[in-house]
């Protein structure tokens, strides 16, 4: 497992400040920030130098995207301890992550070197940057992966929706290994513009589930993790951190961003049949909890249909309180938070929550962790599109 | 600085034509809600609104399902205002 976040890099540096409460959102830093109606963001912080991490020709490869991938990957790879060599392995080892937007920061510098200041040629590496499968390939490359590797993308659903491809991929035996996740980095003049536009933006802070919520706080970064079946973990003697237990998905067909209670329930259900798992055995459910008006109500709504009386004691947060709206690294950040409070048997909070709503009634943990043994768990994502993804995650 | 009917006959035909309603339809309080306008295409109103004057709507200026015609009407003025460089009345 491996992250880079709004606190920096390090899986366990995002899981200090999750569980902590803490919330990495601040004012956007931004040679535009003064043009701009989009105050708060949590992005990675300025003390994150690339070429740290880097040598300048690998690092002249890569999108900020890919970076933060790379940087991930690497952090899960050690953390395995593997070491895929060239023989079966690296053969049988997979990438798939998950990405929303991808190049966005290479294509707006790109854009505007064309647009602005009238350049006739751009940097000869600005396809193999934008591509959105660059951070796959890059952790491909940078590993020795021989097997499957490819991006799946489903806006914020994206992560989950890689993760989920990737589980098919070890249950099929099409791969022993994948490494799995998402990133992205989306926080260029344009991007942040068309967002404005949405009017889907908080001008404060992230406070799901809150009465006065006032919108989702775009974030970055990345998480990856080592997925293997429990018998390869077994036989090279893997600390195996959680299971990846099941997964649903499922798509409204209404709407392109509205979400849908249904949709949303459906995938929950299909991920607990899928786990083998009933509603009473889920003790945690990391929400997709953007804190836009519409959100909350509805995933509040279908949390409600799938778990019915045991919705009363389910244990709610958001932690994109804390760690943004990451687009299509949200899903993997969020497994991150998932995957620590099992093993550490804490339930991360909902940051920022300061005042009930009556739409919005379930015990969302508010701005304090809680110490609960989490026998089980589900991470949602929906995304624009009408398009959900949810991730059952067990004590092993 | 356009009229007040002039804005008002603006706001209003923007909203007919996005609304696809007849303009003769629309009252100073309709609301979106009422007039089963989908929030997209609210969001695109505000768009037309602010392209047409240019002018740009805070964000918390507008409560896009609930809001009436003469909200926006107001709204705009009050924009409008703001960048004539007046204060806005009231």
């Amino acid at each position: 497992m491996g992250a880079v976040s709004a606190f920096g890099v390090g899986a366990e540096t995002l899981w200090r400040q999750l569980s902590g409460g803490t919330s990495g959102i601040r004012p956007l830093r931004h040679p535009e920030a003064a043009q701009l109606r989009v105050n708060v963001a949590a992005q990675v912080p300025p003390t994150f130098d690339p070429g740290a991490y880097f040598p300048e020709a690998t690092l002249t490869m890569l999108d900020r995207s890919s970076q933060f991938a790379l940087i991930a990957a690497n952090e899960a790879v050690s953390q395995a301890g593997l070491a895929f060599g060239t023989g079966q392995l690296s053969a049988r080892t997979g990438v798939v992550i998950g990405c929303g937007v991808g190049g966005e920061t290479t294509h707006d510098e790109q854009s505007r070197r064309l647009y602005k200041d009238n350049a006739v040629r751009l940097h000869p590496l600005t396809i193999v940057r934008i591509m959105i499968n660059a951070p796959a390939s890059q952790i491909s490359i940078a590993h020795g992966l021989r097997g499957p590797a490819f991006v799946v993308a489903s806006a914020c659903a994206s992560s989950n929706h890689g993760i989920a491809q990737a589980m098919q991929m070890i249950r099929s035996g099409l791969a022993d290994v994948v490494l799995t996740g998402g990133t992205d980095s989306c926080f260029s003049f344009g991007h942040l513009r068309a967002w404005e536009s949405m009017r889907v933006l908080a001008d404060d802070t992230c406070r799901p589930f809150s009465a006065n919520r006032r919108g989702l706080v775009l974030g970055e970064g990345a998480a990856v993790f080592v997925l293997e079946s429990l018998a390869h973990a077994q036989a090279r003697g893997a600390r195996i951190l959680a299971e990846l237990a099941g997964f649903g998905m499922s798509s409204d067909a209404r709407d392109i961003v509205a979400p849908d209670a249904n949709g949303a329930a459906t995938a929950m259900a299909l991920a607990l049949a899928d786990a083998g798992l009933k509603a009473e055995d889920i003790d945690y459910v990391n929400a997709h909890g953007t804190g836009t008006r519409a959100n909350d109500v509805v995933e509040t709504r279908a949390i409600r249909q799938v778990f019915g009386p045991h919705a009363e004691k389910l244990a709610v947060s958001s932690t994109k309180s804390m760690h943004g709206h990451a687009l299509g690294a949200a899903g993997a950040l969020e497994l991150v938070a998932v995957v620590c409070g099992l093993r550490d048997g804490i339930v991360p909070p909902t940051a920022n929550f300061d005042q009930a709503d009556p739409e919005c009634d379930l015990d969302y943990v508010p701005n304090t962790a809680r110490a609960l043994k989490i026998r089980a768990a589900l991470s949602n994502s929906f995304a624009f599109g009408g398009l959900n993804a949810v991730l059952a995650v067990a004590q092993i | 600085m356009p009229s007040a009917e002039e804005i008002s006959d603006w706001i209003f035909g923007i909203v007919a034509r996005q609304a696809k309603v007849d303009v003769s339809k629309l009252s100073p309080a309709s609301t979106f809600k009422d007039l089963a306008v989908s929030s997209l295409t609210a969001i695109e109103v505000i768009f037309e609104i602010e392209e047409r004057f240019d002018i740009t709507f805070p964000d918390q200026d507008a409560n896009l399902a609930t809001d009436t015609l003469q909200h926006l009407v107001e709204i705009t003025t009050a924009a409008l205002l703001r960048k004539s460089g007046q204060a806005s009345p009231g």
